[in-house]
């Protein structure tokens, strides 16, 4: 069942003559893991900015083109009709948060739906322990490192309980070891809640293996669209400049010089179990 | 920049710090009135002792004494006009003949610019207790309770809580164009002003590219979706906040008695009787 569909959109910001994304046609299923990758400036942030209907009632500007996001007609509704389904996470973290303290910056979307403040205290609660911060509850946001802020990011959101999470390049301001903890984090909402995700990322080796769908885009287009192996052997992927991971490409340099593993790895640890089977059979 | 260090408010606890921050800033108010009633030196030494005890409960005594001493040039200054001005118009005075020219006449004079300055450093002692042990968030939400328009409490809290943020920017900015060779010290006051320009518009930039993220990040979590927005938090008045109303109205009608039947004597007139 699709939760995304889009059929040929095309978006123009106001005052640029050059559409920033051309006849978009995706659909992403329900539970999908995608990651949406490609070169900066190809468009990813603009069609995040779709799915939560920013675009086009934020931004304006010039939307053709069908999109329906959890059953509702983006175009038709406002961004706060849209919010109870689609939950997204900006790339800078420090400018996401505006509250004095972590909890209170988590329970601003619930605020603004009026829940009553016992169940608003459950569900804040809830989502920074999913978010596995709930010792930093009491904390100002801003003197978080950038990891805890974009977990705090993660938990403002998650109290909303969406059924799709977007998350545009949530760890291009952290270290790998953060990263690594976001994925984590992200995988479990994915895999224990069942939410939809689409995260925006370059860092394939660390993130690749949660996904079960890759989107490459290129130019404002939908270049590749498939399951990670398919998309991380193909051609197209490498000439668009897709980071494809080091175990992936580990993979491709064997088979050229007739050394052909039995299928494709994703991670080190998919590598090295399929090395050692052929070290054995040796 | 020191300056902003008091905008980085500590999560503490205290009797102090858990008060009602409409009560706390209804006694910092009444302690104002008093201290705009009384002009005898006196009085006003009597009105610097009552934030004391705030000061202690709350355990702030080192930032409260950093923005005493913060305030030090200002009262300076005050002492300095108080005394030239009585000096050069002594006729406004009460036990002085013009030309000031007995000691009496003097020490006069000098505690009257006393008084004035200390009036100004109660004023400061007691706003800065209420600010030292009020949270921000403390704050907008007691604006909020006092029904003020939720969108004012919100840019209140938000600024307060970006400040840090963009004196830390401002700070960046200025130490890569300083890198650049950018010379801000140097030249005529206008030259200085100038200076300042490569400063200022990334910083501006920089806030307004800021500003426009904040508020896709607010519409994204349903920003508007109601008429009547809920709060986390909700203010409680508790036992003492009941007992420090009490105290404030007491104060109050304390002060406006005696205003209005104790005549305070001055200390020159009582030393030198
Ligand atoms: N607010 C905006 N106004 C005008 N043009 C924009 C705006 N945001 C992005 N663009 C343009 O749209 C194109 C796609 O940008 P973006 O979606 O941010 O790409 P990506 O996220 O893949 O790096 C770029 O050419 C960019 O310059
Ligand atoms: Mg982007």
């Amino acid at each position: 069942m699709s939760v995304i569909e889009t059929r040929d959109l095309t978006y123009t910001y106001p005052g640029v003559t050059k559409p920033s994304i051309e006849e978009v046609s995706v659909t992403i299923n329900k539970g999908d893991f995608v990651i949406l990758t490609g070169p900066s400036g190809c468009g990813k942030t603009t069609l995040c900015r779709c799915f939560n209907g920013l675009i086009p009632h934020f931004y304006n500007g010039d939307l053709e083109g069908k999109i329906e996001v959890a059953g509702l007609n983006v175009v038709d509704h406002q961004i706060h009709q849209i919010a109870r389904h689609v939950g997204l996470v900006f790339q800078n973290p420090e400018n996401q948060l505006f509250a004095l303290s972590v909890e209170k910056d988590v329970a601003f979307g619930l605020e603004n739906f009026a829940m009553p403040r016992d169940e608003m205290r459950k569900r804040v609660d809830w989502a920074l322990q999913m978010a596995g911060i709930s010792e930093l509850s009491e904390r100002p946001p801003h003197e978080l490192s950038g990891g805890q802020q974009q977990r705090v990011a993660i938990a403002s959101v998650l109290a909303m309980q969406p059924d799709i999470m977007v998350l545009d390049e949530p760890t291009s301001f952290l270290d790998p070891v953060g990263a690594e903890k976001i994925f984590e984090v992200i995988n479990e909402l994915n895999k224990k809640l069942g939410i939809t995700i689409i995260l925006v990322e370059h860092r394939l080796d660390l993130a690749a293996k949660y996904a079960n769908h890759v989107i490459v885009m290129n130019k404002g287009k939908i270049a590749l669209t498939g399951s990670p192996r398919e998309i991380f052997t193909s051609e197209e992927a490498r000439l668009i400049g897709v980071g494809i991971p080091k175990a992936t490409k580990l993979y491709q340099h064997l088979k050229k010089h007739g050394i052909r593993l039995k299928a494709v790895p994703v991670t080190t640890e998919e590598t090295a179990d399929l090395l050692r089977e052929i070290l054995k059979n040796d | 920049m020191s300056v902003f260090e008091g905008f980085k408010f500590r999560k503490v606890s205290s009797v102090v710090h858990d008060l009602d921050p409409r009560i706390k800033f209804f006694f910092v108010s009444v302690l104002f009135v008093m201290a705009i009633l009384f002009t005898k030196l006196l009085a006003l030494t009597v009105l610097f002792f009552i934030p004391l005890p705030f000061v202690f409960m709350a355990k702030v005594n080192r930032q409260w004494l950093r923005s005493l001493r913060g305030a030090a040039f200002l009262a300076i200054f005050i002492f300095a006009t108080n005394f030239i001005f009585g000096y050069f118009s002594p006729a406004s005075f009460q036990g002085i003949t013009p030309p000031v020219d007995t000691l009496v006449e003097y020490l006069v004079l000098l505690e009257r610019a006393a008084a004035m300055t200390l009036r100004f450093v109660v004023l400061i002692a007691s706003f800065s207790v209420f600010f030292l042990t009020t949270s921000p968030d403390h704050l907008g939400l007691a604006l909020q309770q006092s029904r003020i328009p939720y969108e004012f409490c919100f840019a209140f809290t938000t600024a307060v809580r970006f400040v840090p943020v963009l004196a830390d920017e401002a700070q960046t900015i200025m130490d890569a164009q300083k890198a650049r060779g950018l010379e801000l010290e140097r030249g005529n006051l206008l030259k200085r002003v100038k200076n300042y320009i490569p400063i200022l518009i990334p910083l501006i930039v920089n806030a307004i590219r800021r500003s426009l993220e904040l508020a896709e990040s607010m519409e994204s979590r349903a920003w508007g979706a109601s008429e009547k927005r809920t709060n986390l938090y909700e203010l409680k008045l508790k036992r003492a906040d009941y007992i420090l109303v009490l105290i404030s109205v007491l104060m109050l009608l304390l002060a406006v008695y005696v205003w209005l039947y104790v005549s305070i004597p001055s200390l020159t007139t009582l030393l030198s009787l």
